[in-house]
């Protein structure tokens, strides 16, 4: 397991810069273990097991799920801007950006132990969260980005594909973690595993605090 | 013709419909001789599936919304989407073509049709693409006016991409024709460098026309093929009352989303 984390890390073996078979199933396994174990210890919070237990379902869900609904575009897209015959390269890259996003989490996992040990205020340990989920993007971003430097270099347009990746992933990741709210689990309100009034839009939500402030 | 439900039939439509998008069908060598040679058949069964798909996935909100009484909805926008665009394409084919040939364009009526048809096949495919995006929202989200503004983007977003095709093709059916006419210039500066040579006026004018009429018939049989995604409010008709226009509705669903 050690030896695949590091592999996938370092982009050695199957998880090298470049074309090749896509390692979907190595990539589901090591995300979805190393996901769990984040989101469990996320959702640990207010030493809830359960919580703790769905909070870690849903983290690989979260970083599974929005790269599912983002692929047939990306596919197509891809097609039409000529880049076909990189397809594997840019999937490959998209796919272990995702677990890289999965290991790093799991690498900060400890830290959010300690902080939640050392404080019990809500409000900081959503914005914790948040901080963690940010800094585990940026290594996902890192190591996309590696894996489309050849590409760009080999034809500029990837470019475009690399900003339609981001643009349409951002704008589903965003919903798609609204929508499996709560991670860490507000303290007055009994452990679930999808919150009652979630099921709505965050774009939406943002659009009517926008209004509410400029009132 | 029945047996294009075969699997080695949708197979081999899939095939075809990859090649377009690639470009294969649109290569230089063969737009020079004035020729498309993908066949209509493919284009037309495979832009009306690729429609049906997006539609599936944009009445999905009504079904949503309205449960049962829904279902009419998705079937209606099923329909709607492919009818939209062979409509459209039906409505401005002649002044299309009536344009192109004024400009000596290459390629002859029914290879024009065989462009057109192509460019909304290519906007279709990428519309269906989008498809589980559009699904995901409407499964997530109550707003309509988030879902109509939604749809518009993707539309427009699919749309670029298909006019983004069609200004390629004709700055090749443009430049072979010009090119052809004058004298091979000896000392070309190395033509591999540049990737796309600059589009010639004469394309870039017949592509300004076609746009303006193609996006103003497009965005109009819209509005009269209304409604798509079904507004929760109001119950399910074929078509509404034919009032106001594409343009105003958009700034009202902006205007709602933001009141």
């Amino acid at each position: 397991m050690l030896r695949h984390v590091d592999a996938l890390l370092r982009g050695l073996g199957r998880h090298a810069v470049g074309g090749g078979r896509v390692p979907w199933v190595s990539v589901l396994v090591l995300g979805s273990a190393t996901g769990f174990g984040y989101g469990a210890v996320m959702g640990f919070w207010g030493g809830r097991p359960l919580q703790a237990f769905y909070s870690g379902v849903k983290v690989p869900i979260l970083l599974g799920l929005s790269t599912l609904i983002c692929l047939p575009s990306f596919f197509v897209l891809n097609t039409v801007l000529g880049l076909r015959d990189d397809f594997a390269a840019a999937c490959r890259g998209v796919l272990v950006a995702q677990g890289t996003v999965a290991v790093a989490l799991a690498g900060l996992a400890p830290l959010t132990a300690v902080a939640y040990l050392s404080s019990s205020d809500y409000a900081l340990a959503t914005v914790l969260n948040g901080g963690m989920f940010a800094l585990a993007a940026i290594g996902g971003q890192a190591m996309l980005a590696r894996h489309y430097r050849p590409l760009i270099a080999a034809n500029p347009r990837h470019r475009i594909g690399l900003a339609v990746w981001l643009v349409l992933y951002v704008f589903v990741a965003v919903q798609l973690a609204w929508m499996l709210r709560p991670f860490v689990g507000a303290p007055g309100l009994p452990t679930a595993f999808f919150r009652d009034e979630a099921w709505g839009n965050a774009y939406v939500h943002v659009f009517e605090a926008v209004r509410q402030l400029l009132r | 013709m029945n047996d294009s439900s075969s699997p080695g039939n949708a197979r081999r439509l899939l095939g075809q419909i990859d090649r377009l998008l690639r470009g294969g069908f649109t290569e230089r060598d063969t737009l020079r001789a004035g020729r498309i040679e993908v066949p209509v058949r493919t284009l037309l069964i495979g832009g009306v599936v690729f429609g049906a798909v997006y539609g599936v996935t944009m009445g999905l909100y009504a079904v949503g919304s309205r449960g049962a009484a829904g279902l009419l909805q998705l079937v209606a926008t099923t329909l709607k989407v492919p009818l939209l665009f062979l409509l459209t394409l039906l409505v401005t084919y002649p002044s299309l073509y009536v344009f192109s040939a004024l400009a000596r364009s290459r390629l002859a009526a029914p290879e024009t049709l065989r462009l057109l048809l192509a460019a909304v096949a290519v906007n279709l495919a990428v519309l269906a693409s989008f498809g589980p995006v559009t699904a995901f929202f409407t499964l997530s989200t109550d707003s309509y006016p988030f879902m109509v503004l939604l749809n518009v983007v993707l539309f427009a977003v699919a749309g670029l991409v298909g006019l983004g095709f069609l200004r390629k093709a004709l700055a090749t059916v443009f430049e072979t024709a010009t090119a052809a006419a004058a004298p091979e210039a000896p000392e070309l500066p190395a033509p591999r460098a540049r990737r796309e040579p600059p589009a010639p006026p004469t394309a870039q004018r017949v592509f300004m026309v076609w746009l303006v009429i193609y996006a103003m018939v497009g965005a109009q049989m819209g509005w009269i093929l209304r409604p798509f995604v079904g507004s929760p409010d109001l119950p399910f008709a074929c078509f509404r009352a034919r009032e106001s226009s594409f343009f105003e509705a958009v700034i009202r669903a902006l205007s709602q989303l933001f009141r």
